[in-house]
């Protein structure tokens, strides 16, 4: 297949993101050339690491303005903290509570939800104690040697990979799971970051041996993936047995008069060598079939109050939390056997644990009773 | 960050936007660009407190939402002293947030330009503490390098609330003055003046003083400025009388408007007046003619009144009656962890959480 890659346009302005709908999405750019647009427009230390000495600053500032010391003094008394402080001297404020007698709308608006919260019964609510766990891990770490730190002036993108959407019902919550990466990385890195539980199936019916490890999961049997970013298929070529999957979307593409779809490898692929669209939806498909939407939510300069540990990257700053499908019978354990056709299920198909299934289903020497079929189940909260 | 904290913070964006609003009104009032001034306003309204209240994860998402607010405010289209305003605003909020680490102000690739032509004017204008402001920031590495002002989710809203922008803030249309300033002027003065000596020159050879050589009017500068004067004049006259004409305006529309509302209204009652006849295959569905309405009112009159049928699930909730407790149970799904229960216990009524209505 034809590797062809998305090469630089000679147009400068095509570099510069802007609004393609407002609020929406940006119009195509070149993630490589955004990062050399920005870092010839900033100074080294403006996106270096190091904090620079606050006396350094002053002289530099005062020279560069042309006034003297005392003007420099004046100043910064000015536009000291001091000057903000809203508080008496002595008495801190408790930054918890909203302060009583607010005028500020936010804070009226704000007082009201807290008397509510106050009005109930329950105190803690573990979905807002670990609602951004993840992030507080790894936000302002430091690699331990010096030869992992992210480079000075790297891209960092933020990813949204969204789960499959299923239309039983309609919900507001769009479940996804959000991964930072650096520029440097290829699509094969991403790939390999996404988890889903597609990728854990077990193929087979194992009523009669359900003491059988299975060999496989359906990662092991369908290597072959792609995404898709701006008319270009990005497969999954690493191993002998992957597939190009996406030439059926092109070869279909190609008799309906679409435009010209091309095709690269992702692991050929860096970030930096991508073109595309801010805050666009995108595709990543995998078992054949499994879809999942990306979107491209941000890209910037890395700071230095982002985790600078390369080795943690990519690094997971969000995950949705999916219900658990507990056993039907003991609605203790997380079910990990699902039959079809059991004359013991209350329902068909119906979950099992472990050892609920076999205790129904088999007898003290293990020999099977009555006629069912089953298969191996996995959780869909598996990454919970 | 959350769904449920991007939720919460739509909640907020309003009365935020409101706030910073009234914060740079006030700013504005005062006709000075001095962060002095701007502290004091600020201490006044302890905008500190803005903060207090916001608990754990809600704590940089508010810094988020905040942020971006007033990030809006210090791009153009405002006038430079909203916009010393809204830098003066951001490095307050960025120093007062409670968020540990501190969120960042985000400042894209496309208004970098803004931002040096910005700090270009205040050096010039040697506006000592909007410099200083904006070079602390950028000590402190306040700013994240991003590519787009805000994060980005393909979010598509149904109803586009699109705030108007305070049209206070916006700086007056100032063409005119750009345009005919002092250099030019000066510029134009002295070529009219070398002009007329080469014209004088020529004229004095050939020592005829042919009168197709006045291509020019004598007085053309000090009318040009003039005329700019004049413009300016009438806009500062204008502003005085901006109600007034509004309201003329708004009086002059509201008749025309009631005329032709009238107008329509009479052919609309005429129409309505008469029943179509339907075609012949739809001979058994004749429009009948609601009287009741009619003597209501020509504005009110609406021919046609067909029956809206009650939708099938409707009409059997209405028709069947089913007594005591059965009936609850047959409506509300059951769980499976219920089909193996040994003990047939009745279920517990499901506990209502209050919700808290923003």
């Amino acid at each position: 297949m034809a590797a062809s890659k998305p090469s630089t346009s000679t147009d400068p302005n095509t570099n510069i993101p802007d609004y393609e709908y407002t609020d929406v999405n940006s119009n195509i750019f070149h993630i490589g050339s955004f990062r050399e647009e920005w870092l010839n427009r900033l100074k080294p230390s403006n996106y270096s690491y190091e904090q620079e000495h606050e006396d350094t600053f002053d002289a530099n500032f005062a020279q560069e303005m042309g006034i003297g010391a005392d003007t420099m003094a004046d100043l910064k008394s000015v536009c000291s903290l001091d000057s903000l402080r809203c508080h008496p001297v002595d008495q801190p404020p408790d930054t918890d509570f909203v302060p009583p007698d607010p005028t500020l709308r936010t804070l009226i608006q704000r007082k009201k939800k807290q008397d509510h919260r106050a009005s109930l019964k329950i105190c803690k609510n573990r979905h807002d104690l670990y609602a951004d766990e993840l992030e507080r891990l790894t936000v302002g770490r430091k690699p331990e040697e010096e030869a992992d730190m992210v480079p000075e002036g790297e891209v960092v993108l933020t990813i949204n990979v969204y789960y499959p959407a299923t239309f039983e019902k309609f919900t507001y919550v769009r479940p996804h799971v959000t991964l930072l990466m650096t520029g440097s990385h290829s699509l094969a890195e991403l790939r390999d970051a996404i988890c889903c539980v597609s990728d854990l199936q077990v193929c087979g019916e194992f009523s009669n041996t359900p003491d059988m490890a299975p060999d496989f999961i359906s990662k092991d049997h369908y290597k072959s993936a792609f995404f898709y970013f701006e008319g270009v298929f990005y497969n999954d070529m690493r191993y002998p047995e992957c597939q190009d999957i996406s030439i059926t979307t092109i070869e279909w593409a190609k008799t309906r008069n679409f435009p010209a779809y091309s095709q690269a490898k992702m692991e050929d692929t860096r970030f930096v060598d991508l073109k595309l669209k801010v805050g666009f939806p995108y595709l990543y498909c995998h078992q054949g079939d499994c879809e999942h939407l990306v979107i491209i939510t941000d890209i910037r300069l890395t700071h230095e109050n982002d985790c600078l540990d390369k080795k943690l990257y990519p690094l997971l700053t969000h995950k949705h939390r999916v219900t658990t499908q507990k056993c039907a019978v003991c609605h203790v354990y997380i079910g990990r056997w699902f039959t079809t056709d059991d004359q013991f299920a209350p329902s068909d198909p119906c979950l099992f644990c472990d050892k609920c299934f076999r205790m129904l289903h088999y007898d003290a020497e293990g020999n099977k009773l009555g006629e069912f079929l089953a298969y191996p189940y996995v959780d869909r909260g598996a990454f919970n | 960050m959350s769904v449920k904290g991007f939720k919460e913070m739509d909640f907020y964006r309003k009365q935020v936007r409101s706030d910073c609003v009234e914060l740079l009104s006030r700013f504005q009032k005062t006709d000075s660009v001095r962060f002095e001034v701007f502290s004091n306003i600020w201490r006044e309204m302890k905008f500190s407190h803005i903060f207090y209240g916001t608990l754990n994860r809600e704590k940089r998402a508010f810094s988020r939402l905040i942020l971006d607010t007033a990030y809006s405010f210090f791009l153009p289209p405002f006038s430079f002293q909203i916009r010393v305003g809204g830098l003066y605003l951001l490095y307050c909020l960025y120093q007062c947030q409670t968020a540990s680490p501190p969120e960042q102000i985000r400042l894209a690739l496309k208004d970098w330009l803004d931002l040096s032509k910005f700090e270009k004017d205040a050096v010039d204008a040697q506006h000592l503490d909007a410099v200083y402001i904006l070079r602390q920031l950028m000590f402190q590495k306040a700013f994240n390098f991003t590519a787009m002002p805000t994060v980005l989710v393909y979010k598509k809203k149904r109803k586009v609330e699109k705030s108007a922008p305070c049209e206070e803030f916006m700086e007056r249309a100032t063409r005119p003055q750009e345009l005919i300033n002092i250099e030019l002027l000066e510029e134009l003065s002295n070529i009219h003046e070398l002009y007329g000596n080469l014209k004088s020159s020529v004229s004095l050879t050939s020592e005829q003083a042919d009168p197709s050589f006045n291509l020019v009017r004598k007085d053309l500068i000090p009318q040009l400025r003039s005329t700019v004067m004049d413009f300016y004049k009438w806009q500062q006259r204008k502003d005085g009388t901006d109600e007034d004409e509004d309201s003329d305006e708004g009086t002059s529309s509201k008749q025309e408007c009631s005329k032709r509302a009238e107008l329509i209204a009479s052919i609309k009652s005429k129409a309505f007046g008469e029943a179509a006849e339907a075609p012949k295959s739809r001979r058994h569905r004749q429009v009948e003619v609601n009287q009741t309405n009619y003597e209501a009112g020509p504005s009110h009159s609406s021919g046609y009144s067909r029956r809206n049928k009650p939708s099938l699930k409707t009409r059997t909730n209405e028709n069947l009656y089913i007594s005591g407790d059965l009936w609850k149970e047959v409506t509300t799904a059951t769980h499976i962890s219920r089909l193996t229960t040994l003990d047939f216990v009745r279920k517990e009524k499901p506990k209502e959480y209050k919700k808290f209505k923003w």
